[in-house]
């Protein structure tokens, strides 16, 4: 017969080693979620508790932060009464080859060595931002978090060719707004010629 | 001007380029580009893609310009930080829940 005590420890330093390092990535992925640094930190405290309550049930040895995304996915989908059911009709072949048009237009009018000596953080952030929900938490999962397309799509519950399109659209939507930022900071390209600095 | 794929503006069959470039067109190159560059490729289509962009001109610039925006990209993790009071808070209701950190 187990002692209660020694089974609550051993979870609790199950726990400790396996959950509790995540949360910064855990709460990065609500951030991309939420938008919001409040909501964010609520679903952050929901998805620890939720993964407390249902320690029992990872599989030690898996991946723990792939489960903690998938809980704290629900959880912001419980919280803003969302549909999991998501159907994108994206194709993402046609996304690749209109995203190598955009980089072609880039790399012709010197847009690109330009972005290169920009500070693009903030400015990405801002992009990120302006993404809608579904693109937004699959650029988070695979090009921030490092997840593959089959982890993305596990964890947003859709198909490999849905993480594909999405990312694929979004990456192209992020780029333009990268242009965007470059033309607003008062940067002209121009083939074969420098630029002057935001 | 628009981008055309160089397979399309002219056969991608240059003298300088080595037989074993001539496997994959800029287009199929430019297609697979973003999952090459994501590691999403099986190992032969990673080899078509790698030897392609390793001669080819046209499209070497673009790869380039892929990487270094997926970098870019990677360091939003250093700038979205969970402030300290998160972690705090986090930990004061798990404790509620039951749970002892160390």
């Amino acid at each position: 017969m187990s002692d209660p005590r020694a089974d609550g420890k051993a979870k609790d330093e199950g726990f400790a080693r396996d959950a509790i390092p995540w949360m910064d990535d855990v709460y990065r992925f609500a951030l991309s979620l939420t938008r919001d640094p409040a909501d964010a930190q609520d679903i952050v405290q929901e998805t620890y508790l939720r993964a407390y309550r249902s320690w029992h049930t990872f599989e030690p040895g898996s991946d723990c932060r792939r489960w903690l995304f998938t809980i704290c996915r629900n959880a912001f989908l419980r919280a803003h009464q969302r549909s999991r059911h998501e159907v994108d009709v994206i194709d993402g072949d046609a996304e690749s080859v209109a995203a190598a048009r955009d980089h072609r237009a880039m790399i012709d009018d010197g847009t690109d060595r330009l972005l290169a000596t920009l500070d693009l953080g903030p400015a990405l952030d801002r992009a990120l931002d302006s993404l809608d929900e579904p693109f937004r938490a699959t650029v988070q999962l695979v090009d921030i978090e490092d997840q593959s397309y089959e982890a993305a799509a596990g964890i947003l519950g859709v198909p490999i060719g849905t993480v594909r399109s999405r990312l694929f659209r979004a990456r192209r939507q992020l780029q333009e707004q990268l242009r965007l930022h470059a033309l607003d900071a008062g940067i002209h390209g121009g083939a074969g010629h420098g630029g002057r600095h935001a | 001007m628009p981008w055309t794929p160089a397979s399309t503006a002219a056969p991608a069959t240059g003298g300088d380029m080595p037989d074993d470039a001539r496997s994959i067109d800029c287009t199929s190159a430019v297609r697979q580009l973003w999952d090459y560059l994501d590691g999403e490729l099986d190992e032969p289509r990673m080899n078509d893609v790698r030897r392609h962009l390793e001669t080819c001109q046209a499209c070497l610039p673009h790869a380039d310009f892929g990487r270094r925006f997926l970098a870019a990209l990677r360091d939003a993790r250093a700038r979205r930080l969970m402030p300290p009071a998160v972690r705090s808070r986090v930990m004061h209701v798990l404790s509620q829940a039951g749970f002892t950190d160390g």
